[in-house]
């Protein structure tokens, strides 16, 4: 067990730098140096102007030098001012004093723990992703509080009598459901939820029973602060919503197989009552096969944030993803990239440990 | 010594002449006001010399009750050397600590901020800057002389990457240091600086009412204003979290010289998004917006927000670039220009919420505006033009961004080059990405921002080999005429000279430039001096909210 949780973190650094060089290969091709010093110079530089701020601020060097200085296994680049003689460099911080600058370290990248600046936020990426996270982190936990135990209610009702009018139903909802990605839902709940002009909200609001303008609030910007029912239910149910219809498709599949088992069939000759054939019998068997899915969705979740905490205005994990995108935060970008291998493989390893537990008939070795 | 009690300011014989001038009728009132105030006419002064009781005029700022909270929904982009400043959402955050010497009003005068007031000598070459007394900085030093002496040789500093105030500059820099010429600025004492150009220059007012002049301390010239805090404002920043949020609030530990209403004001960043910031005004995220665009004019209006706003220099030009064939035969342009209608573009590009233009990037609200006759548009004409050339099955690509009245309007002339015959593709880049070579595409759109004065965007956009001549249009005959008209200080003899290069711009068929955009704005009721800006400028120390 232990060498396998070795091995696994092993793979796991071994993607993360895969990742990370070919991230830092596409935002370090020269097109991409030259948006970010029109973002970061002034959007109507000169060529010239381009090419002395992509060689004063470090960008200039071989690539997989540069990579190396990232890593922290290169030093750090520094740079003499021909004419004023300052000292700067990538370990140097921007406001230093010349005698701070002296003593900078020679190596600052992943290894030192240093993930670098954040050229569109101007700080540390250290400090800008860390809050990020954290807000994403409500946002995925509320998505899943919702979303794995309706799915199991939903995908456990259809499951256990397959064919019936309950399960037709149940099925065409789980479809539908995810069949609808979170950029028409979210905009579906907007309009319909959100609008103090369509929808249901200008009804309440003649009816006198909500006090505000709308039901529900179309940003999600005041839930960073505080997390009220009136500001997280969309975008959580956006979110939820996509997932919870697969995850319900994989627990009545399951469901539907158990029941079909032997041992269902001589519980039931035996004379037990159907509600225990399905909570005793039935659902612990059923339930091995949704674990899995339930893990696999960490992942996902992390495309659907992209689109949910842009459209909301959620300033999380996926929102900054957008923004270092767009903008070409070379250092950003790829800390992103990093939590995105180390949530893809932890939840997968997780999966596999937990599956061992659920199956005794699966060994690790 | 110092007089203490400023002399009575002589009106400049010029704007003697300008009011002479608008009350002939030659001149409207806004025209007016902004030739009179760019000579170093006190605003007041400028109303009165034309029978106005400034008062009155001036009237559209109420004095708001003291206190009070304001959100504006606009984008918190990450802070730098004002200098460089490209966006003016940059400028309206520091603007709350770093001042003016001078501001451009939203009725086209100009009035001192940090400067009491300014002359102009006959020809416009030499300007006498009057410090405002009684000013200073928030770390307890004195704004004099010296302050505003170091802030021009600052903006002078062509060397610096992105400085665009070295371009508003002009000949004050020396094309041979890139630095400030000798003698360009003196300290005559320590009120008062004196610029001396070598050639009379009619733009620099403007220039140094714009918004990368923000005034920096002395010491602190170059540095990104955040990591000091160092201003003469009444506020201080006390969060800036880039694409959230920024928060100012009233400096407790420093006396500003002027009012200042509000305790604090927070710059909310709903992204891009036209359909994000009403979503956030359904949502009460906001007070204010910064600006409205398109469809979300009327829907802001629709839910009971107050409506602002102004007609302004601020267009779009769709503009083929020379270096690229076949733009080079000019037969080419002028059968592109000849197949647009513009009240087309005007109507499908910004639901008609602007005036016409004329293809000659003059606006009327300039003063040196002259009328040309009606632009002739006829399809077949221009096809048959284009078919001389031998381009009739030559395909035109044309760039846009990918947002909402650029890729529009971009779109409404393709829609009409193809009605003409012309075989047209579109390509639409995202925002990310569009401007990396918008200077050099062989033909995009660019939207310009609004101008003082026609000479400054003739300047800027259309001088032989200036950076941001994307048409790359070199005519030396257009550059000696502009030469010209940079000397002179009376609209009306410029105007002389303004016909011809107004002339030659359409027949060049230089650019498309279909309208001029009006400008809105949305506030809750209850929002003070929160009015438009030409120049999307947002003063918080005008702000305030009803009590």
């Amino acid at each position: 067990m232990g060498l396998f949780i070795l091995r696994r973190i092993g793979v796991m650094i071994l993607t993360a730098l895969c990742m990370t060089f070919v991230v830092f290969f596409l935002t370090n091709l020269y097109p991409k140096l030259e948006t970010l010093a029109k973002t970061q110079g002034n959007a109507r530089m000169t060529d010239a102007q381009v090419a002395s701020w992509i060689e004063r601020n470090g960008y200039s060097g071989p690539m997989i030098l540069r990579y190396g200085q990232w890593l922290g296994v290169v030093p750090g680049w520094t740079r003499v001012d021909a004419e004023t003689g300052d000292l700067t460099g990538r370990c140097i911080e921007r406001t230093a004093t010349a005698e701070e600058a002296l003593n900078a370290p020679t190596f600052c990248g992943v290894f030192q723990g240093d993930l670098g600046y954040s050229t569109v936020s101007d700080d540390e990426v250290s400090s800008v992703i860390g809050g990020r996270l954290l807000l994403t982190l409500k946002l995925m936990a509320w998505a899943f509080g919702v979303m794995v135990p309706s799915a199991l209610v939903v995908g456990v009702l259809a499951g256990m009598r397959e064919g019936s009018r309950l399960d037709r139903s149940l099925s065409t909802f789980s479809i539908a459901s995810t069949a609808t990605p979170e950029y028409v839902s979210g905009v579906i709940f907007i309009v319909l939820f959100a609008s103090s002009t369509s929808g249901i909200s200008p009804w309440l609001a003649e009816m006198g029973w909500i006090d505000g303008r709308t039901l529900f609030l179309g940003s999600a910007r005041s839930a960073m602060e505080d997390i009220t029912f009136w500001n997280f239910t969309l975008p959580v149910m956006t979110i939820a919503l996509y997932g919870m219809g697969y995850i319900a498709r994989m627990t009545r599949a399951s469901m539907a197989e158990v029941m079909t088992a032997q041992y269902i069939r001589t519980a039931r000759l035996k004379g037990v009552s159907f509600r225990n054939i399905v909570l005793k019998h039935a659902l612990r068997n059923a339930l091995i096969a949704p674990f899995t899915v339930i893990m696999l969705q960490f992942p996902w979740l992390l495309t659907g944030v992209v689109i949910v905490e842009t459209l909301f205005n959620y300033n999380g994990f996926g929102w900054t993803l957008v923004q270092a995108a767009s903008n070409n935060d070379i250092e950003l970008l790829l800390a992103c990239s990093i939590v995105a291998v180390l949530v893809v493989l932890i939840t997968q390893l997780i999966s596999d440990i937990g599956y061992v537990f659920l199956n005794p008939r699966i060994r690790i070795s | 010594m110092t007089q203490l009690t400023p002399q009575p300011t002589k009106i400049h014989p010029v704007a003697e002449m300008y009011a002479k001038e608008h009350r002939e009728g030659k001149i409207d009132r806004r025209e007016f006001l902004v030739r009179a105030t760019a000579l170093g006419v006190a605003s007041a002064t400028a109303y009165s010399m034309i029978g106005l009781s400034p008062a009155h005029a001036m009237g559209h700022r109420q004095v708001p009750p003291m206190g009070g909270s304001l959100r504006i929904q606009m984008e918190v982009r990450a802070q730098k050397d004002p200098r460089t400043f490209d966006w003016s959402q940059l400028a309206n955050v520091t603007r709350g600590f770093l001042e003016y010497l001078i501001e451009y009003n939203n009725d086209g005068s100009f009035s001192g901020v940090l400067l009491e007031s300014w002359e102009a000598n006959e020809d416009a070459s030499q300007y006498t800057l009057r410090v405002r007394p009684g000013v200073t900085w928030n770390n307890g030093d004195a704004f004099t002389a010296e302050d505003v002496a170091a802030n021009f040789v600052g903006w002078c500093d062509a060397n610096v990457e992105g400085n665009s105030m070295a371009a508003r500059m002009g000949g004050l820099v020396d094309p041979e240091t890139n630095r400030v010429r000798d003698g360009g600025v003196v300290v005559l004492d320590d009120m008062t600086v004196q610029i001396n150009l070598p050639a009379p220059d009619i733009t620099i007012v403007a220039g140094i009412a714009d918004y990368p002049s923000a005034v920096q301390h002395r010491d602190l010239i170059g540095t990104n204003p955040l990591d000091h805090g160092i201003g003469t404002g009444a506020y201080r920043v006390t969060d800036y979290e880039v694409g959230v949020q920024a928060r100012l609030e009233k400096n407790p530990d420093h006396t500003y010289w002027g009012d200042a209403y509000l305790d604090e004001v927070f710059f909310i960043d709903l992204g891009q998004d036209p359909a994000a910031w009403f979503a956030g005004a359904e949502a009460d995220e906001f007070d204010m917006t910064y600006e409205t665009v398109g469809e979300f004019v009327d829907l802001f209006s629709s839910v009971g927000w107050e409506q602002s706003d102004v007609v302004t220099a601020a267009t779009v030009v769709i503009r083929p670039n020379q270096n690229n064939a076949p733009y080079d035969d000019v037969r080419v342009r002028r059968a592109i220009a000849m197949a647009v209608d513009p009240q087309v573009c005007l109507d499908l590009g910004i639901n008609g919420q602007g005036v016409l233009a004329e293809n000659h990037h003059v606006s009327p609200i300039h003063p040196e505006y002259a009328e040309l006759p009606p632009l002739v548009i006829d399809k077949d004409a221009a096809f048959a033009l284009l078919t001389e050339a031998g381009h009739a099955d030559t395909e035109f690509e044309i760039v846009s961004i990918d947002d909402d009245y650029r890729r529009n309007t971009t779109d409404a002339v393709a829609a009409q080059l193809r009605d003409a015959g012309f075989n047209v593709t579109r390509t639409v880049i995202p925002g990310s990405t569009f401007w990396n070579d918008w200077t050099t595409y062989p033909f995009s759109s660019t939207n310009w921002n609004h101008r003082e004065l026609g000479v400054i965007i003739l300047n800027l956009a259309y001088r032989s080999g200036v950076a941001w001549n994307e048409s790359a249009f070199a005519n030396a005959e257009f550059d000696a005429l502009l030469d010209q008209a940079n000397g002179i200080a009376d609209a009306d003899e410029r105007r002389v000279i303004m016909v011809r290069l107004e002339t030659i711009m359409q027949e060049e068929g230089v650019t498309l430039q279909p309208y001029w955009r009006s400008l809105f704005r949305h506030y809750r009721p209850g929002v003070i001096n929160a009015e438009m800006h030409p120049k999307f400028e947002v003063n918080i120390h005008y702000l305030g909210v009803a009590a």
